[in-house]
């Protein structure tokens, strides 16, 4: 598939050079340094040691009209927590079938959150990193398509967005990298907003696989079902082709010198080992002139359900009446307890604050700094971590 | 003291600058009724043809321009750091493409004057007769 990229991106340029169609060259860039507070501790890929790499970025956008009301855009983008390799972030083809209605495909972005679509371009938000709670996925584009719907709702902006396609990736679900795959991904995307108020409503469906094989414990604790035969409680551990959805409520007010954000988002992976997600963020800002300081407070709770528990039985029965009990080989220790508490290991719980100060100090250019401390409800421990830096566009 | 006179007409001036005035233009043979909404739509991206259905092209001018943002201001009512994050959120999207940049006001008219889809600003008072002033704010 990267290949197709590369064909398409050198397409572009070609047809710049044979001065067939203008191409506009637009991009986007962070340099941000970051360290928790205290010692020892790590937040968000930071640590106590001060950090460059981790939140900078440097991404460069082609676009192009070619005719007809088609158009070609990709993006390379190289991220510090990736040795700055440039990747293609998003490439794809967009034909407007009318003024108000278009439809794209190739690599696009997952319209999961509210500031989805611009991410990596912090310029344009006012956070120095969207608040993680809920910006918590760690992949954000699929390949398929997307049609888009805009319109006016008597004094209201109306955008529908419904998306078709699949994604193949490396999740950080139980390791950082577990390599997995969703298909026949669907949603929808609804946006409605006027001069001051948005709110926007999202949700979608999947069918989600992911490879377990990174962590020995799962992998061991899946063997040792199948060995008695309990297929059932096997593939409720397991991430095969199981149903998944995600669903994301949000609403912005802009009026006068006051901004405010929230968005809820849940999802879950049903008859899997991984928890349903359910997180919040509620925002406060106020601009004055150039400076915009904000206060944000978030909120995440993952939880197996209690009917989760308890499925795999202790015993069997055997032959002669005997009954079996179902443990780790060569010893006593029960597979239904070590399944509880690989359940109970997903269960996550904690508030986070956060304080933001943001300065336009040039029109192309930001400066922020942000103060967050993370309060994690179930063991106790607070961590603190400062981050500063500036992004550009041009 | 001559420096506070100094300072005073300095202060003035820039006062009188920044209030010079903004003539919205197009083509003279644009008939087609535009108001204060419609330009702001159209320079914004969220509408693309004029009345009579015929393709409408906005023209802003570079940043640097005191006419550039005393229109922001006045008629799109965004500083130019709001409207440069209005537009990046478009681009990298690909949901939209701000509008052409002329350099100065005498570029907006002499190509608003040769193409009747283009919308342009100026400075008020710099139109001539090649072009017809639709709105002052």
């Amino acid at each position: 598939m990267k290949k197709v990229y590369l064909i398409l991106f050198t397409c572009m340029l070609f047809i710049s050079f044979l001065g067939h169609a203008e191409v506009r060259i637009n991009g986007f860039a962070s340099i941000y340094g970051g360290k928790t507070l205290d010692e020892g501790e790590s937040l968000y890929g930071y640590s106590d040691e001060i950090d460059w790499q981790n939140g900078s970025l440097f991404a460069i956008q082609l676009s192009s009209d070619l005719s007809e009301g088609l158009s070609a855009t990709a993006q390379v983008l190289a991220r510090g927590n990736n040795d700055f390799n440039a990747e293609f972030e998003w490439a794809y083809l967009t034909y407007s079938i009318s003024e108000n209605s278009q439809i794209s495909t190739g690599k696009l972005r997952i319209p999961f959150y509210r500031y989805s679509d611009f991410l990596d371009v912090g310029y344009a938000y006012r956070w120095a990193k969207p608040p993680q709670s809920v910006y918590n996925l760690n992949f954000s584009t699929y390949e398929g398509v997307s049609y888009l719907h805009t319109s006016y709702i008597s004094e209201w902006d109306s955008s529908l967005q419904v998306l078709y396609g699949a994604v193949d990736t490396e999740f950080s679900a139980i390791t950082d990298s577990d390599r997995g795959q969703l298909k026949d991904t669907f949603g929808f995307n609804w946006t409605l907003s006027n001069d001051w108020f948005m709110t926007r409503v999202a949700y979608l469906v999947t069918e989600a696989t992911i490879d377990l094989s990174g962590s020995a414990d799962l992998s061991a604790l899946i063997g040792g079902l199948q060995a008695y035969g309990l297929t059932e409680q096997r593939s409720n551990i397991e991430v095969i082709e199981d149903d998944a959805y995600f669903a994301a409520i949000g609403i912005g007010i802009n009026h006068e010198n006051i901004i405010f954000d929230a968005e809820y988002t849940e999802f879950e992976i049903d008859n899997s080992i991984f928890a349903k997600q359910q997180q919040y963020y509620v925002s406060i800002g106020y601009q004055f002139d150039s400076i915009t300081l904000s206060l944000t407070y978030e909120n995440n709770d993952d939880e197996n359900s209690r009917d989760q528990f308890n499925q795999v039985p202790r015993v069997i029965p055997g032959p002669n009446g005997i009954e079996i009990p179902i443990v780790v080989p060569n010893s006593n220790i029960y597979l239904q307890d070590v399944t509880n508490s690989a359940l109970a290991s997903q269960r996550a719980s904690s508030d986070t604050y956060s304080l933001t100060v943001k300065y336009d100090f040039h029109t192309s250019a930001t400066f922020k700094a942000q103060l967050t401390k993370l309060e994690d409800d179930l063991t106790g421990v607070n961590t603190g971590l400062l981050l500063f830096g500036v992004d550009l566009v041009f | 003291m001559k420096n506070v006179i100094f300072l005073m007409a300095l202060l003035l001036i820039s006062s009188f600058a920044a209030n010079a005035g903004v003539d919205v233009i197009v083509h003279p043979s644009n008939a087609n009724a535009i108001d204060a909404d419609q330009i702001k739509k159209i320079f914004i991206g969220k509408a693309k043809s004029f009345a009579d259905g015929s393709k409408a092209l906005p023209l802003t001018q570079g940043d640097g321009n005191a006419v550039t943002s005393e229109f922001n201001e006045k008629v799109l009512k965004k500083s130019s750091s709001q409207l440069k994050a209005y537009w990046s959120k478009l681009v990298f999207t690909g949901k939209g493409t701000p509008p052409k940049e002329a350099s100065s006001d005498a570029e907006v008219l002499s190509l608003v004057a040769s193409n009747p889809n283009l919308i342009g600003f100026v400075k008020q008072g710099s139109a001539d007769s090649s072009v017809k002033v639709i709105q002052s704010f």
